[in-house]
């Protein structure tokens, strides 16, 4: 995946965040003003959840979204709407993160120049492993006090 | 009116469906192209079908050129709902026979705004 994405329609503004907003608000949150810039260092993200999606074709990239078990149990209770006492299936918890990680990656494959075939999300605990040098890109967000991390990769 | 909801993710076919429950719609769901044909080969009739792209086994491509191949779903609207949102991917679906796109993430009223469009919701109903 080359970094080639189209700044100038997003009126300046960084369009991995923009996205990645527009996922929050109509799918997680329902209105804005939940999500925004980690203000601050870089956040210690404690056990770690990664959901992620590849665009496979010309060049190849990956798009990941890192956060804690504690906060991707959240995010999965607010995309079905369930109550804050209600328990998240293992089930329901992979495919609702695997689901925000599909939508964030295939809006971002949007911005690509020939993207290439989008794969099925993936979610684990281990951090899917990727070329030290790969990193093409990272946001660190603030969700309702908790940090979520969007990073894209490039793959061999 | 019945709507068929398609995507390997249930968490969207949850949201999906609970967006055309509170328009009126009964709906059914299914995690792939496939499993969508065997519902519709079962004789269920169905009025919309909201499909997404990429799903295991049959995709949503795929399931829409087989729905457009067989004369007696000519009647059945069909809707993509997909991160798929190049300009080449949506003239694709639309040329396989899809009658609108909508891209994921969307909220409610872009889902109400659409049926309106196909005319499958009245301003009326949806007010």
């Amino acid at each position: 995946m080359s970094m080639d994405i189209d700044l100038a329609a997003f009126a300046g503004t960084d369009p991995i965040y923009v996205i990645t907003e527009e996922v929050f608000t109509a799918m997680i949150d329902g209105e804005e003003g939940y999500l925004r810039h980690w203000d601050g260092p870089a956040p210690v993200i404690l056990d770690p959840m990664h959901a992620w999606v590849d665009v496979n074709g010309t060049t190849s990239g990956r798009v990941l979204l890192t956060t804690e078990r504690g906060t991707a149990d959240e995010l999965a209770r607010a995309l079905l709407q369930m109550t804050p006492d209600e328990p998240v299936s293992p089930e329901d918890f992979v495919d609702a993160l695997g689901e925000v990680a599909n939508v964030v990656g295939g809006n971002v494959k949007s911005l690509v120049p020939e993207p290439g075939v989008l794969t099925l999300p993936q979610v684990t605990q281990e951090r899917p492993p990727t070329l030290p040098d790969a990193l093409i890109y990272e946001l660190a967000l603030d969700w309702r006090g908790r940090a979520v991390v969007i990073s894209l990769w490039k793959l061999p | 009116m019945r709507a068929l909801v398609i995507d390997d993710s249930r968490t969207m076919r949850r949201i999906v469906s609970g967006v055309l429950k509170s328009m009126g719609f009964e709906t059914v769901e299914a995690g792939d192209g496939r499993q969508a044909l065997d519902v519709l080969e079962s004789g269920t009739e169905i009025d919309l079908a909201c499909i997404d792209w990429n799903m295991p086994v049959m995709n949503g491509l795929e399931f829409v050129t087989s729905v457009r191949q067989n004369r007696e779903w000519r009647d059945m609207t069909l809707m993509m709902v997909t991160t798929e949102s190049e300009q080449g991917q949506i003239v694709r679906a639309l040329a396989a026979g899809a009658h609108e796109y909508l891209i994921k993430p969307f909220t409610p009223d872009a889902v109400r705004d659409k049926l309106q469009l196909l005319g499958l919701v009245d301003l009326e109903e949806s007010a």
